[in-house]
């Protein structure tokens, strides 16, 4: 690994992999001509056409690779993960994620089963490096009364220190007050430390550290979170600071100062927002957060030239639907998280539409036809939210969200109560055992480097998963047949005549419905697939939105029930052992399907979701491990899934 | 610096340091208790420890404290210390993880403050990759490519197919791109400088093992993944080798610090430990004392 860090570092990048294939197997070809071992009828069609095209693939200007990563991770320079016993900083966590064994905060070994391709460290803007400043005694933080009092709180080695501490940034946080305003040079050293720590992991083609943090904002501690994410190198993100809550309130200002980042280094960034399900209905709101103004077409098109991808899935629960607003949608009610936020207003079943990305994505379509610009078209990755520096995705090895919850029997860790904690009603606490086990981001891109995945995800060109590493590709285009299926150059075929997952159709010739062709295959090391399914939604000629799930490719012999719906796949769970086999389920499921309800005048998307056959759930794996009771509230195994960006489809083709 | 190297080494050795906070903290645990353990029992309510309560309260509730509230607040403090003290006495701190694990959290710190952040020397470095050379050493690297042949679908008649498709590969038939002479797959066409982990993430360990003895420069096969058959044609392989220092100076840099954090850590430890008998009890624990201690534990990295 260490090696390649330098040679990729000294390796020009280039976002089309076939100058770099090419560059390389030029470089190549002279010592395999001296060997005199290449096959002449492939040496003689590259010369014929350029001697740099001797690797057919070096034309594949395509994206062929899928990588998994975390978006969104934070480290002891997080003020709520350092001052709740998280003492791993940028570094180990990079290590982590590369797949070296880190000992977590709570001292117990870690590892990855496999190591992650990409990792963005989003640690929270507002008093970035807090923990560190304390645990150093910087003296600028020391400098003020505020920050003495917190050093000395968090310095008592003591829970009730460091739960002072902690509750002393959090309610300057609720109340936006920067209790170091004043100590702008203390962050920005923080910040420069974090820039620092993703340069030298950073090794183009073999590990992607991009650059990030996350823009806290969440008024009356309803989460309008967003992670911001840079495209650049140190160079440029050093130019500015974080921007943080203390700083703007309002999503439209944090695009401002996206901008002005843009403006002033020529670089590129995007914000991803997560976590709409503890938004109270703010995250996909009909109005502004400050005018309370109506939603416009210059909103639209910045909301969407800003943040392309939102965060449907995490550990904090799983946003893509809601069973109140999916109810024939049997597989709608997965991690749901519908109970409270962080602040003190209750939840109500009418936030609920402005919560979930299904919802959002069909009302976008209405705003489509109203507007002319659609403000949720939006692609979709999953991330950890981790707070424990340790990006841990799978059921079996899943260390929490944050330290104090790491790995143990202590009850804490299933007991401890994550939103909720400031309502009067009790019933709208939700616990840490109703954590999800994920979620992992996927993307298709030429290479693996920071600017052609970060360019994968400007595109669309993503998919969420619940911590699973299953591969699933779609294309839709009007020409496809059944047998393109059996085509081995799929991928190819695909974008030559269809668009990927995150496209636009361009308008049907003739009505014609689009054909979508789909292939899911499962994690190397995983589950057995149960069903691959589309999601479509559509905007009829009176204005109403609707959806339907189509099961479109299933493992074995099943045949639909006369209510269309297919039987489920089964269960090999065993509870007690906390262990499932591949009995059951495919390992590679693919479909070619006709919508069959197409009509050419009507707004619709379509997205791919693709289920595993069912698996422990971690609280299942625990109470193996740790011989503690299996809580009773959550369910002992589940199905885990994965989400594609939308492909949209308008008459008009915008 | 004007300091011989001997005196200045005597000043950075933990060692030294963890006497100085220890006896400071000794001290000043003397002073607090009065340096007598029969001392009575106080709790001191401080002008600032009021002036804290009051604030925190009014940070929460946006006003002063009545003087009714800040009664309450006092007691409720006064509770707090009581109940603490007495827990510790009791020893209630011993049996609770979250507890322990912060003090232990704690005193990790306290070790890694004072790991030398000091910059190696060029020797300290050669001699540092020289003893850790898997920390550095290039893995191998091969460069592939493969063409899928889907068990799952075929069936019985999958190997009998994949090996003619290889006869046809072997002999520079069919199309310009391999790949198509097999079934459609999500895995890649072809990998370059592919790591065997890296191969493992795809296709693998099971696919990762086998490639390692493909041949060079033809198609061969079929081998077995967890998702069917692969026809494979090696095209370059790199052995692992061992860079020269200048190559990977910075990794280096980064590797050698980090050891001198963790055995700042693992010294501090074993200084403790070294005070500690320990003592083995039941059949269990006589099998246990036979067998070797486990190697100290790795300290928290930052």
């Amino acid at each position: 690994m260490e090696l390649a860090d330098l040679v990729h570092a000294l390796r020009p990048v280039s976002n089309l992999r076939a100058i770099n294939v090419a560059s390389v197997m030029h470089g190549r070809l002279g010592v395999v001509l001296g060997l005199a071992v290449v096959i002449a009828p492939v040496v003689c069609l590259a010369q014929a056409v350029d001697k740099r095209q001797y690797s057919p693939y070096a034309q594949q200007a395509f994206p062929d690779r899928v990588f998994f990563g975390d978006t969104h991770l934070h480290t002891a320079y997080s003020a709520d993960a350092g001052l709740a016993g998280n003492t791993l900083g940028p570094d180990a966590a990079y290590r982590f994620a590369k797949g070296e064994r880190v000992v977590s905060s709570t001292g117990v070994p870690a590892r990855l089963r496999q190591p992650l391709d990409f990792l963005v460290i989003a640690d929270h803007a507002e008093n970035l490096g807090l923990p560190m400043a304390i645990h150093r005694d910087d003296p600028r933080l020391l400098a003020s009364e505020w920050g003495k009092r917190i050093r000395d709180e968090g310095k008592k080695g003591t829970v009730e220190g460091m739960t002072a501490a902690y509750t002393m940034w959090m309610s300057k946080v609720m109340a936006l007050q920067d209790p170091l305003a004043d100590r702008q040079d203390m962050q920005a050293t923080m910040w420069h430390e974090l820039t620092d720590a993703a340069e030298r992991h950073n090794a183009p083609g073999r590990f992607t550290a991009l650059i990030g943090f996350e823009w806290t904002q969440q008024p009356n501690g309803n989460n309008l979170h967003r992670n911001v994410i840079f495209r650049d190198g140190k160079d440029r993100a050093d130019q500015v600071a974080p921007v943080s809550a203390y700083d703007t309130r309002d999503p439209e200002k944090l695009w401002d100062w996206m901008a002005a980042y843009e403006q002033k280094t020529g670089g590129r960034v995007m914000a991803i927002p997560h976590n709409g399900n503890l938004s109270n209905g703010l995250m996909f709101d009909d109005v502004t957060l400050t005018g309370q103004a109506p939603l416009n077409r210059a909103y639209a098109e910045r909301r969407m030239r800003f943040e392309p991808v939102y965060e449907v899935t995490q550990i904090k629960g799983d946003g893509e639907a809601h069973p109140s607003l999916s109810p024939s949608d049997e597989f709608a009610d997965f991690e749901t998280w519908d109970n409270g936020s962080f602040g003190p207003q209750a939840k109500t079943p009418d936030m609920l539409p402005r919560e979930y990305a299904r919802e959002a994505l069909k009302r976008g379509l209405a705003y489509q036809a109203r507007l002319g610009a659609n403000p949720f078209k939006f692609g979709m990755i999953g991330s950890t939210d981790s707070h424990t520096s340790l990006a841990t995705a799978e059921e079996n090895n899943f260390f929490g969200k944050v330290s104090a919850l790491e790995p143990s029997a202590d009850p804490i860790r299933f007991n401890e109560p994550i939103t909720g904690r400031f309502t009067k009603d009790e019933s709208q606490r939700q616990t840490h055992r109703m954590a999800s086990a994920g979620g992992l981001a996927a993307a298709w891109a030429t290479d693996n480097t920071r600017d052609a995945l970060w360019d994968a995800f400007a595109r669309k060109e993503v998919y969420a998963t619940t911590g699973t590493r299953l591969r699933v590709r779609v294309f839709a285009g009007y020409e496809f047949t059944a047998k393109d299926l059996d085509r081995s150059d799929f991928a190819r075929h695909g974008y030559e005549n269809g668009v990927p997952m995150g496209g636009d159709l361009r308008s049907s010739p003739a009505g014609k419905a689009p054909t979508l062709l789909i292939a899911a295959q499962r994690d190397p090391d995983g589950a057995n697939l149960d069903r691959i399914q589309v999601v479509k939604g559509w905007l009829d000629a009176g204005g109403q939105t609707h959806e339907q799930v189509y099961d479109v490719a299933w493992s074995g012999q099943r045949k639909p029930k006369a209510d269309g719906k297919l039987p489920a796949v089964g269960n090999t769970v065993n509870v007690q052992e906390a262990t499932f086999t591949n009995s059951i389920g495919a390992p590679y499921l693919a479909a070619s399907w006709k919508d069959p309800k197409f009509d050419a005048k009507q707004r619709a998307f379509y997205y791919v979701r693709v289920l595993e056959i069912p698996t422990p759930r971690w609280t299942t794996y625990d109470a193996k491990v740790f011989k503690v009771a299996l809580p009773q509230d959550v369910p002992a195994s589940i199905q885990e899934r994965a989400y594609t960006s939308p492909i949209w489809y308008s008459p008009d083709g915008t | 610096m004007t300091n011989s190297p001997e005196r200045s080494r005597w000043l950075r050795e933990p060692m030294l340091h963890f006497l100085i906070i220890g006896t400071g903290l000794f001290l000043l645990y003397q002073f607090v208790r009065g340096g007598n353990e029969t001392a009575p029992r106080e709790i001191v309510i401080s002008e600032p420890r009021i002036e804290a309560l009051a604030e925190n309260f009014g940070r929460t509730w946006m006003r002063p404290p009545t003087p009714q509230e800040m009664r309450g607040l006092v007691d409720d403090y006064v509770k707090e210390e009581v109940f603490y003290r007495e827990a510790i006495a009791m020893g209630l701190d011993r049996d609770d993880t979250v507890i322990r694990r912060r003090l232990r959290q704690k005193m990790e710190f306290v070790s890694e403050d004072t790991a030398a952040t000091a910059e190696p020397t060029d020797a300290q470095l050669q001699q540092f990759l020289a003893q850790h050379p898997e920390k550095f050493v290039e893995p191998a690297r091969v460069t592939f490519e493969q063409v899928f042949v889907n068990a799952g679908q075929r069936g019985d008649a999958a190997r009998r197919d994949a090996e003619q498709i290889l006869a046809s590969l072997q002999a520079g038939r069919g199309s310009a791109l391999p790949a198509e002479a097999g079934d459609a797959t999500l895995l890649p066409a072809a990998l370059e400088n592919a790591s065997p982990q890296e191969i493992s993430g795809s296709f693998g360990d099971e696919f990762s093992k086998q490639l390692e003895a493909a041949p060079m420069g033809q198609w061969s096969g079929p081998i077995a993944s967890t998702f069917g058959l692969h026809l494979v044609r090696v095209t370059a392989r790199s052995a692992g080798a061992l860079p020269a220092l200048a190559e990977i100076r910075p990794i280096v840099v980064r590797e050698w610090q980090a050891q001198q954090r963790a055995q700042a850590g693992d010294s501090f430890y074993s200084s403790l430990r070294s005070k500690y008998e320990i003592r083995y009890e039941g059949e269990i624990g006589q099998l246990l004392q036979q067998a070797q201690p486990a190697a100290s534990a790795a300290s928290t990295q930052r």
